[in-house]
């Protein structure tokens, strides 16, 4: 959490756009059946869908100004427009760039790639592995400037993974080569590896972190990927050419 | 006879879950991975019972049960490891625990003050139980008498006190933070005339915003971000020798013992309140009543003796309002309220019907966790101690794959996802905020009793509020409501202080003498 006086200072902004959120909320509910009918039902004011959201929009709204009322009286509209000169000025874009701000983005980025892109679309065993080398690589080697070529590397690698399916390359090629996909993936995991191999291999610490790295993230997504698919038997999100060959010697027939 | 019946159907309940192996290993494993999520900093009871959950999906509701509460008690307590040896709380339930808890370890007593976190806890776990199956019968039959308005009010309560008083900054953002909550509530289809509420055309929003999503985003994923992004580094662990159960100073402090257990039942089963809450009150109460104030903070066995009595009494307490009204009465009860329903069992005033042993098995499963908690603590600590040598690089990236394959188990729905991680961020800024988000979590949950309720209630009255005020239980609720949300006003403050001063001028002169702040006079010494 911030300390109180940066605090004091987001509550204007956050104040105001729960307000704005709580006019949204309200302006929806007001679209929702109140006397009209419904469903082949006359509706009374008192059963109307709507009242329940318009009560809970009313009580945003009002919170929302309260508080930013509160925070403008605690700081001031002089502070309030010290925020303002900070937010058009190039202190706003030393603040983004800064390192706590930097690992933010890696974790955001890591987690909205696997979630949006890789999870329905490629075996989960292997955006599992990825996910886990990128994130337990970039952040155990407790090095920035590391941190900050291997999220370019990630970056480089997810745009390659989107335009790939944005293009609609996965499905005629699927025609030729069974999972390409999952290879195209498989390819960019190793390159990753080596790359990160590469970075670190003269610093004798930082090749046991990364040993120790690669073997939980091989390992992880494979208990935990075998105890959901096999022993609760969820199926995976995606099944794709590690799931094929873990179900070939799951049953196979001694 | 219905009492001995039902005493009778309790220990045979004790007798069949310890008597199979089975139900023994799950105990004794949810109990241990309670105790590591517990000391992990960064890992809490909470987020250790929402990632359970998915993998008690399979399994009958008893041994889910067993499972889910097990990791709560166990997560509970687990937090005073990392409290004792190395001054990091491992929960927030565990904080003030590391007051006393380090500096006893400092002074190489590390193994005395374990062992009396482990036997209060337990202590704590047992008498919240007792409370439990006392107190739920009567809660239950007051309940029956609830008509919607109640319910309604009851469910509003919740969100208010619980954003009142979880809220770290301006109390203003606790309410905003539970007021969001029934917004996300208010997703899908209503529950009345089934009319598509914010859902923009997607099919996949019709049913609703799925709990368990919104919890594991909601606890998970803000945790990932500020150990990571903050650079959390685990300490060094305070060495200790071996581990002492300290009957001789539990005996000697029972009063306290019973008193740090009424508190934490007390706070456990205010809805939304967690065991931090709990600990602290404790804390505060041992302090004011100890005749030696000065020696806490400096390693004080009663301190740390009444804050784990305090958390651990929280989560039978925690149990009362969930079980017999279906509001839960902290975090941890909210997960296990989403598992619950999961399983097909909806807590409320109808459970002592639907199903008439439920609570009596629960409070035997609380008995046995407690126990074999205590078993843990005292054979295995050292070895679970050794968790916290774990760089947090390593579990917290771990944490997030399980809390991504734990929503898509919950009905193999990839929309889960899609649903946590937004919630997980836009929590992770609200709490940078100030918000806090276990208002929003009860929000989510009491958002459809609420809507319902009040719906209903007007339906009844054709769209009047007056049973409001003729009805005396909706009369007390409402009450209750307008008190605490005026007694946050200054004015009201004010208000308050004047009539104080006029009715006692005495009392208010001898507080006009005290330094601004100061709420009691310096104790002589």
């Amino acid at each position: 959490m911030m300390d109180k006086d940066k605090l004091r200072k987001t509550d204007i902004y956050s104040g105001a756009a729960i307000c704005l959120f709580g006019l949204w909320v309200i302006l929806q509910a007001l679209k929702m059946p109140m006397k009209d009918s419904w469903g082949g039902v006359q509706n009374v004011w008192y059963v109307s869908p709507a009242i329940f959201p318009l009560f809970v929009g009313c009580m945003i709204m009002l919170l929302g100004a309260l508080l930013c009322r509160t925070a403008l009286k605690m700081v001031g509209f002089k502070a309030f427009g010290q925020t303002v000169r900070w937010l058009l000025s190039k202190a706003l874009l030393q603040f983004f760039n800064s390192i706590p701000n930097l690992r933010f983005y890696t974790i955001v980025v890591l987690f909205f790639s696997f979630v949006f892109l890789t999870i329905p679309r490629i075996d989960f065993f292997l955006c599992a592995f990825l996910f886990l080398t990128v994130f337990i690589t970039s952040f155990y080697f407790d090095d920035a400037m590391l941190l900050k070529k291997l999220f370019f590397f990630y970056l480089a690698g997810i745009i390659v993974l989107i335009l790939y399916f944005a293009f609609g390359v996965n499905d005629p090629l699927s025609q030729i080569v069974p999972f390409p996909a999952d290879i195209l993936t498989t390819c960019f995991i190793i390159s990753y590896s080596v790359y990160a191999w590469m970075l670190i291999r003269s610093n004798p610490k930082l090749r046991k972190k990364y040993r120790i790295a690669m073997i939980v993230a091989v390992v992880s997504p494979l208990v935990v990927g075998m105890i959901f698919k096999y022993f609760l038997l969820v199926p995976m999100p995606s099944e794709g050419l590690v799931v094929a060959i873990t179900d070939y010697f799951w049953y196979l027939e001694f | 006879m219905v009492i001995l019946e039902r005493i009778g159907f309790f220990f045979q309940t004790v007798i069949h879950i310890a008597s199979d192996p089975v139900h023994i290993a799950i105990l004794f494993g949810s109990v241990i991975l309670g105790i590591i999520f517990g000391a992990m900093p960064g890992l809490t009871s909470t987020l250790g019972v929402a990632l359970l959950t998915a993998l008690t999906y399979g399994m009958d509701t008893a041994t889910a049960m067993l499972c889910l509460l097990a990791i709560y008690v166990g997560g509970t307590y687990g937090g005073s490891y990392a409290s004792i040896l190395i001054n990091i709380p491992g929960t927030a339930a565990s904080a003030a625990t590391a007051l006393d808890g380090y500096p006893l370890a400092c002074k190489g007593e590390g193994g005395r003050a374990i062992g009396l976190t482990t036997t209060a806890s337990a202590i704590g776990t047992i008498i919240s139980m007792l409370f439990l199956v006392s107190i739920s019968p009567l809660i239950s039959f007051f309940a029956l008498q609830f008509t919607s308005f109640e319910f309604f009010l009851l469910a509003f309560f919740g969100i208010l006190i619980s954003g009142t008083l979880t809220s770290p900054d301006l109390v203003i953002k606790g309410w905003i933070s539970g007021f969001l909550g029934l917004f996300l509530a208010c997703v899908g289809r209503d529950l009345l005339q089934y009319y598509p509420r914010f859902t923009f055309g997607i099919p996949e929003l019709d049913s609703g915003v799925e709990v368990v999503p919104v919890l594991i985003g909601a606890f998970g994923i803000p945790q990932i971000i500020q150990v990571l992004k903050d650079q959390f580094q685990i300490g060094e662990t305070q060495k200790f020798q071996r581990i002492f159960p300290e009957f001789g100073t539990i005996f000697r402090n029972i009063p306290k013992i019973v008193r740090s257990a009424l508190i934490g039942v007390g706070i456990g089963a205010v809805p939304g309140i967690g065991e931090d809450i709990a600990a602290w009150v404790s804390y505060g109460a041992a302090k004011n009543a100890s005749k030696h104030p000065e020696r806490f903070g400096t390693g004080e066995y009663t301190a740390v003796l009444s804050t784990e009595v305090a958390n651990n009494a929280c989560v039978g307490g925690a149990m009362i309002p969930l079980l017999n009204l279906g509001i839960p009465g902290s975090p941890p009860a909210a997960m296990l309220l989403g598992a619950l329903m999961l399983h097909g069992v909806t807590p409320g005033p109808m459970i002592t019907f639907e199903h008439p042993n439920f609570i009596i098995e629960v409070a035997a499963i609380l008995l046995l966790a407690s126990l074999t908690m205590w078993v843990v603590g005292m054979v295995l600590a050292k070895q679970v101690v050794k968790v916290l040598r774990i760089p947090t690089q390593i579990f917290m990236p771990i944490i997030g794959v399980l809390c991504i394959i734990g929503s898509y188990a919950l009905g193999m729905n990839i929309y889960n996802l899609y649903l946590m991680l937004p919630v997980g961020i836009i929590s992770y800024f609200l709490i940078e905020m100030g918000y806090p988000i276990a208002p929003l979590v009860i929000g989510v949950i009491l958002g459809p009793m609420a809507d319902e309720n009040l719906r209903r209630a007007l339906m009844v009255s054709q769209g009047s509020f007056l049973p409001v005020f003729t009805r005396p239980v909706a009369l007390i609720l409402f009450l209750i409501i307008v008190w605490t949300v005026l007694s946050q006003f200054q004015l009201f403050k004010d208000f308050k202080n004047k009539l104080v001063s006029k009715i006692f001028p005495r009392k208010a002169g001898k507080a006009e003498l005290l330094p601004k702040g100061e709420t009691k006079p310096p104790e002589e010494n």
